[in-house]
């Protein structure tokens, strides 16, 4: 069944509606505009769920010369992403309601988390490269705004530069994947940003990518796009830095949103680039964060710190999920997708509700709080047995689904490739480790100082219990999600038909025995927890000069010194410098394509030149040289309309009566301007530093030269009659315009836009002028 | 004729750059005055120049005679628009320059306070 | 400047030169000019007035009137007036841009017709010259407005 296109234009644009009236309804009822926002997520919801079970294309024009349309995409991928992002949305503004009561700027911090939802809905629909770049960099300029709520703290201004900075360098890679995708599809099928006719004929597409040799840069484009996003190893760092962020943000852009576009993009090209390549560089970079992202959520001390980490490795097993060639990969990412987001925004919002009611995020400080939060404490132990793959919990189906994969990859491929099952074991173990240190929190000791805990409001509590519901019905009867969306979600991000199975072990297997060493190690390394910390940190510190966050503060100051350098030789506020560098530059760029371009030199073709031409032209370069040696502006000045008139003339000789009328007159209104002008202006300057007249006079050649050069490449030949649009203006300048004087006919006629353009020149100097003599005493004077 | 033409042009460009790079600012608004002189008549030969005769301006005479071979009307509508954004332009340095005066008390841009 | 000569020279030649600034502005659609050549050549009149005579000349000698001092060369009655031209023109050139609009055709569009007239015969009727209208206006009113106050300094 069809989409309705209206339906979708709703359900992704009502929210950036909604986000432009934000701050003029937040002025009339304050900070309960989130309520306005929670009805706006769930009518985007609404929208979304009426199209459950359909499938197709629709598309409304946008700019039809470029072939970009506003095409969007509906299957099952694209809805569980749209469902999970207005549905946790729902809940997260229910949350931040109670959360960031009494907090500031909370106009701000709505409209750009209504925005943000917006795009990201954009994005799952989006079935156009540029339409799914513009949605793609829109999340990436809200995360921004939205990480950096704390505008006057320096953290989090860095914090939301540097995630801007990442995503953002992310997104234009993206931009030049689309650019090369479209070229290779240009020729192999209609609509060269049509993602939809791209899938479609995938086979084709690929073999005219592979032809070009487009194909493996394309497909590294895309990686480094998605591993921007999705913050894969080696651009993981932004992740735990943008956790300055309120909670409410982490909870929406790091469990469902933000940090999943990359993963669902991957999904969505999956079966375009799918192959050895695909596997060798999605797979990898995902398990190896999927490891690194478990190590470093060991070692983390604060509980959002713990959950970012924990978010880099769930993405890298995602992301390595759909690296890999079987099909299982698409079953496990697809699946993966739905639990993670719904364990770690539960897991977010417990960490707000403990921080919030504990009044401190440090691991150490907390713990046995199930006395104080037994509601938040049993969200807690629900999620974090999902999270760490615990039968049956439903962390557990799909990450046995993805090991599975990772078997099967190590099985047909051999040797090295069993690099994948053994890495993921060992991140597994860490991932059990972590999870059960959250849960923890809740079970262990009560360490001493930590204050009262009141029980957390039921607005804070129920959005995390209805997270922790939806965990519950996925583990329980796993099928029903299976059958409700993800097997048609699986089957849009895998090449072959695929049917998703969920069920408990029932004989020993490869994938099993992965599954069983991961969880018993992990329960019976917990108990050495705080030494393994100590250790894990000691080889940490050993690492911090390759730590990318050190590379990228070293980048961002080595270029901040370079482009201070480059602007004291370039921009220096000297007028010289700037002739001398826009001059050279486009001298040699000019000699340079005339070289390459082989033309030879002109021949210089000395033909009949009218006697009365060489003695106007002569005089005038007479005029110029004096103006150039003269010693008085005033003598300058008239030699300059001594230029003029010549030129004039030559406009009358070579048949221009407008323009030899337009510059006599200019030519005489210039000259009265000059000498108004002068007499208020001191005397001359002379030059006397004949070195530097000498080096200037070695540009100015070159510049003669190069003018001279074009002139003679590019001067039309006047026995070829009249080109085609002279042409055109001469036949149509009776009829279309009514006059017979073509050259005033294209003025005001055929070609008036110039002339407007000319006219608002002239209004602006004009205006310029009044200004600067007028107005001089009004606003700031020395 | 071209090689003149190509000739003056380089000629005027020439000078015009050196008279861009002196510090006096009159100077240098004269250079820019001077080059885009010379690009204006760069851009005549580009459209081909023909040389005059009494009756070959680009008007149709009577609505409806066959047009006189003359330099491209096109080039020529280009041109004066040309002419009359240098004149603004220049307007609008020269009285800049005066007011960098009086604020700077020199014509001389070294001089100038960075 | 103000000599003798030069005075008299310009009560000869501005005459002259107004009436050859507004022939050229109207034949511009069919013979050379226009209405930029003719708004130049407008100015270039006043101009000359302004050189030989001064700044008042126009309101005590021309139109006989009581000359006010002003404080700025801003407010000086004639200035004012050059201001006033200025907007107008910049009100026709716009309203004869967008005036194609309202009949349903793109920016710009312009229209024109020959009507009969008795006596004169066939004349050619252009909207252009509207919007030749407009552009005379800006650049008389603007570039007068320039000299007048660039000349007070």
């Amino acid at each position: 069944m069809e989409p309705q296109i209206w339906i979708l234009l709703g359900a992704v644009g009502l929210p950036f509606v909604a986000a432009v009236l934000t701050p003029l309804l937040y002025r009339v009822v304050g900070e309960r505009v989130g309520y306005f926002g929670v009805a706006v997520a769930a009518t985007s919801f609404g929208l979304i769920l009426t199209q459950v079970g359909k499938e197709g294309t629709v598309s409304t024009s946008w700019i039809p010369s470029l072939d970009i349309a506003v095409r969007f995409h509906v299957d099952g991928l694209a809805l569980l992403f749209a469902l999970l992002a207005s549905g946790i949305g729902i809940l997260i503004f229910t949350y931040a309601t109670t959360y960031m009561h009494g907090k500031p700027d909370l106009g701000r911090f709505y409209m750009a988390l209504l925005a943000f939802m917006g795009s990201i809905l954009g994005v799952a629909f989006a079935a156009d490269l540029i339409l799914l770049f513009l949605f793609w960099e829109l999340t990436s300029v809200c995360s921004f705004v939205l990480i950096g709520y704390h505008t006057d703290e320096a953290e989090s201004q860095y914090s939301a530069r540097m995630a801007m900075l990442i995503t953002v360098g992310g997104g234009l890679c993206l931009l030049l994947g689309a650019i090369l995708l479209s070229i290779g599809a240009a020729t192999a099928v209609d609509g060269a940003f049509n993602l939809s006719t791209i899938l479609e004929n995938r086979s084709t597409v690929t073999e005219t990518l592979q032809s070009n040799g487009l194909f493996t840069p394309t497909l590294l484009l895309f990686a480094i796009a998605t591993a921007a996003k999705s913050a894969q190893v080696p651009l993981y760092f932004w992740l735990p830095r943008a956790m300055v962020a309120p909670t409410p943000v982490s909870a929406f852009l790091h469990s469902a949103t933000m940090v999943k576009v990359g993963v669902y993009a991957l999904g969505r090209v999956r079966p375009l680039f799918h192959g050895p390549e695909w596997t060798l560089f999605v797979a990898s970079m995902g398990i190896v964060t999927m490891f690194v992202g478990a190590v470093l959520a060991v070692l983390a001390r604060d509980i959002k710190e713990l959950l970012a980490y924990s978010t880099a490795s769930h993405l890298g097993l995602m992301v390595a999920a759909f690296g890999f060639e079987s099909h299982y990969g698409a079953e496990a990412g697809v699946f993966h997708l739905l639990n993670h987001a719904l364990f770690k925004a539960a897991l977010f919002l417990v960490a707000g509700i403990v921080a919030h009611q504990a009044g401190t995020r440090h691991i150490d400080e907390l713990g046995g709080l199930w006395r104080e939060l037994p509601i938040t404490a049993g969200v807690t132990a629900l999620a974090t047995l999902s999270m760490a793959g615990i039968p049956p919990f439903a962390g557990f189906y799909s990450k046995e689904i993805m090991f599975e994969a990772a078997w099967e990859t190590a099985q047909a491929g051999g040797g090295l490739a069993w690099f994948y099952p053994i890495t993921a074991v060992v991140a597994s173990i860490f991932t059990v480790l972590y999870s059960l240190r959250f849960l923890w929190l809740f079970l262990g000791d009560r360490p001493d100082g930590v204050g009262t805990v009141s029980r957390a409001p039921a607005m804070l509590s129920m959005p995390a219990l209805v997270l922790a519901g939806g965990v519950v019905v996925v583990s329980v009867a796993p099928d029903l999600a299976i059958d409700f969306i993800i097997d048609d979600g699986a089957n849009a991000a895998a090449v072959e038909e695929v049917h998703v199975h969920a069920k408990l072990p029932t004989h020993v297997s490869g994938p099993v025995a992965m599954s069983a060493i991961a969880l018993f190690s992990g329960i019976a390394i917990f108990p050495f927890y705080s030494r393994l910390q100590a250790g894990l940190n000691r080889a940490d510190t050993l690492t911090d000069r390759i730590h990318p966050t050190t590379l990228y503060d070293k980048f961002l100051s080595d270029t901040v010194r370079i482009s201070r350098n480059v602007r004291s030789a370039v921009h220096n506020g000297l007028i010289r410098t700037y002739v001398w560098w826009v001059l050279l530059t486009a001298c040699v760029l000019t000699g340079l394509g005339y070289a390459t371009a082989g033309l030879g030199l002109p021949a210089p073709a000395f033909g009949e030149t009218p006697l009365t031409i060489v003695l106007v032209l002569g005089v005038a370069v007479v005029a110029a040289v004096a103006i150039s040696t003269t010693e008085t502006h005033v003598t300058g000045v008239l030699t300059l309309g001594i230029l003029g008139f010549m030129i004039a003339i030559f406009y009358i000789l070579a048949s221009g009566a407008d323009l030899a009328l337009t510059q006599l007159v200019v030519e005489t209104l210039l000259l009265i301007i000059f000498l108004l002008v002068l007499e208020e202006m001191p005397a001359f300057y002379s030059d006397t530093d004949w070195s530097r007249i000498s080096r200037d006079a070695v540009l100015s050649l070159v510049v003669g030269t190069t003018t001279t050069m074009s002139v003679l490449y590019t001067a039309r030949d006047e026995s070829d009659g009249l080109t085609q649009t002279a042409r055109y203006y001469k036949d149509h300048a009776v009829e279309g315009g009514g006059g017979s004087n073509i050259v005033n006919v294209i003025l005001t006629d055929f070609r008036a836009f110039d002339t407007l353009g000319e006219s608002i020149v002239i209004v602006i100097a004009a205006l310029s002028v009044l200004v600067l003599l007028t107005m001089r005493d009004r606003g700031e004077t020395q | 004729m071209t090689f003149a033409l190509a000739v003056t042009v380089g000629a005027l460009f020439a000078l015009g750059t050196f008279l861009l790079l002196r510090d006096d600012l009159v100077k240098v608004i004269w250079g820019v005055t001077l080059i885009s002189q010379a690009a204006n008549v760069y851009l005549i030969t580009l459209g081909g120049v023909t040389e005059g005769t009494s009756n070959s301006v680009p008007i149709l005479a009577d609505h409806h005679e066959p047009f006189p071979v003359t330099t491209d009307p096109v080039v020529q509508a280009l041109v004066l628009t040309a002419i009359v954004i240098s004149f603004g332009m220049t307007a609008f340095a020269l009285v800049l320059s005066y007011r960098a005066y009086q604020e700077n008390e020199t014509m001389d841009v070294t001089e100038w306070d960075q | 400047m103000t000599t003798v000569m030069t005075r008299t020279t310009a009560r000869v030649v501005v005459p002259i030169i107004l009436v050859v600034a507004i022939s050229l502005f109207l034949q511009g659609h069919s013979h050379p000019g226009g209405g930029f050549i003719g708004g130049v050549l407008t100015v270039a009149a006043f101009a000359l007035i302004y050189i030989a005579y001064n700044l008042d000349y126009l309101e005590d000698g021309v139109l006989g009137r009581e000359v006010e001092k002003e404080e700025s060369i801003g407010e000086h009655r004639t200035v004012a007036a050059y201001r006033r031209l200025f907007m107008f023109g910049l009100v026709v050139l716009v309203a004869s841009t967008f005036s194609g609009m309202l009949l349903g055709d793109p920016v710009l569009s312009q229209y024109h017709r020959s009507i009969h007239l008795p006596l004169f015969g066939e004349i050619e009727l252009a909207s252009a010259l509207v919007f030749d209208v407009g552009i005379f206006c800006i650049v008389v009113g603007g570039l007068l407005t320039v000299f007048s106050v660039v000349g007070a300094e």
